[in-house]
């Protein structure tokens, strides 16, 4: 049985030479911006989940491969060329709640099935930015405000938190450097 | 109809029927035939073979009484070897296999556990762009094949966490344990709780007076 083709909403731009597939691929999809999506050439994207808030914009370059990747953004997500991505990569712009308790009721409440009207508080995030050349383990997360150096080598599981500088070889929980490539 | 455990039988059925269908099976494919499944074993899904490339014949040997849950992906190129123990359960684990990956007996691996004994692109951000661009679209599985592999060896009765990672040329030594979501990118000896990523020894777990014997 084939999956239903997902409607690609107008904002999305891909190269005629990718291919991507997903069940849920477009499933939380509502980014109003224009590019919201820009995806390469030769790209192959298997099984991916674009999970992207109104303001959100993701730029993937050529030769990206990626099977099982989730990119859950608010703001800006930029992904280089020749990146590979192993299975069950996560990626997230925005910590999406406050820290803080008293915003956090504030937030359950604005969020809540009662639609109140209530506006969401402010919620920090920044842009998360990949450059070339990359290799990303299976079951790595990579978390807001964090740029990954050109050529950089991230270990299965590991967990990005702080900058990874070009052609650092990254393993942990939150990730340290254990090396060069 | 489906169901989420094996159906209740006597006795032993065999999973794996004449055709190389699996037994009761939601996923539309056969079994290959480098793949030795005991009579005795319980396979879920000849889905978990669907990635597996191996071309040596007994290049992934299933042994008796041995049990394998629909999520686990036997992801083995066309010169990976893989055995699984007797009494051994794998329940959604992922094997990224070039060379060899031993499971030993009365293994309990669990869900979304990575065990790979090859990174199947180079480390040089420079060959593995070379490659990349030279596979062009579609990039599916695209492994170098100059890179050596790592063989993984896990002892008998060995316990892996969820979400856990074991990394190229690891060895567990037997009755070990590793915690949920645990990295373990070094060898781990026998008998030892290891945890965190990268997973460290917590403690050490008693030494039973005897081997166990299959019931």
């Amino acid at each position: 049985m084939a999956d239903p083709v997902p409607a690609i909403p107008s904002n999305v731009h891909v190269a005629a030479s990718s291919v991507l597939s997903g069940s849920q691929l477009f499933r939380r999809f509502f980014s109003e911006r224009d590019p919201a999506v820009t995806i390469g050439a030769q790209c192959h994207l298997e099984d991916i989940q674009l999970a992207l808030g109104k303001r959100a914009r993701v730029t993937i370059g050529d030769h990206v491969y990626a099977a099982g990747l989730m990119i859950l953004s608010e703001h800006e997500v930029q992904i280089g060329r020749r990146v590979i991505f192993s299975f069950h990569v996560v990626i997230a712009d925005s910590d999406f709640h406050p820290l803080d308790p008293a915003q956090r009721v504030l937030d359950a409440i604005a969020i809540s099935p009662l639609h109140t009207g209530a506006k969401r508080p402010e919620i920090g995030s920044s842009p998360v930015v990949i450059e070339d050349d990359v290799w990303i383990g299976p079951n790595v997360t990579i978390l807001k405000g964090v740029t990954i150096g050109a050529g950089a080598f991230i270990e299965p599981g590991s967990l990005i938190t702080h900058n990874v500088p070009p052609r650092a070889r990254v393993l942990g929980n939150p990730a340290q450097i254990i090396g060069e490539v | 109809m489906w169901h989420l455990h094996p159906p209740a039988r006597s006795g032993v059925e065999m999973s794996l029927l004449p055709d190389r269908r699996v037994r009761d099976d939601w996923f539309d494919g056969h079994v290959p035939a480098s793949v030795d499944i005991d009579p005795q074993a319980y396979v879920e899904s000849a889905y978990s073979f669907a990635l597996c490339r191996a071309e040596r014949a007994h290049a992934v040997r299933i042994a008796r009484a041995a049990h394998l849950y629909s999520s686990t992906i036997f992801d083995v190129g066309t010169n990976g070897e893989v055995s699984v123990g007797p009494f051994a359960m794998l329940n959604g684990a992922r094997l990224v296999c070039e060379a060899r990956i031993e499971i030993g007996a009365y293994a309990a691996i669990s869900w979304n556990v990575v065990i790979m004994d090859s990174y199947r692109l180079p480390c040089d951000p420079a060959r593995r762009g070379a490659l990349i661009e030279q596979a062009g679209a579609p990039l599916h599985r695209l492994v170098d094949p100059a890179l050596a592999a790592q063989p993984v060896r896990l002892h008998d009765n060995v316990w892996l966490g969820f979400d856990v990672c074991v990394l190229p040329g690891v060895t567990i030594g037997e009755g070990s344990v590793v915690g949920a979501r645990s990295v373990v990118c070094n060898d781990v000896p026998a008998y030892t709780l290891v945890a965190g990523n990268p997973a460290r020894a917590v403690r050490e777990l008693p030494r039973p007076a005897r081997n166990p014997e299959a019931p």
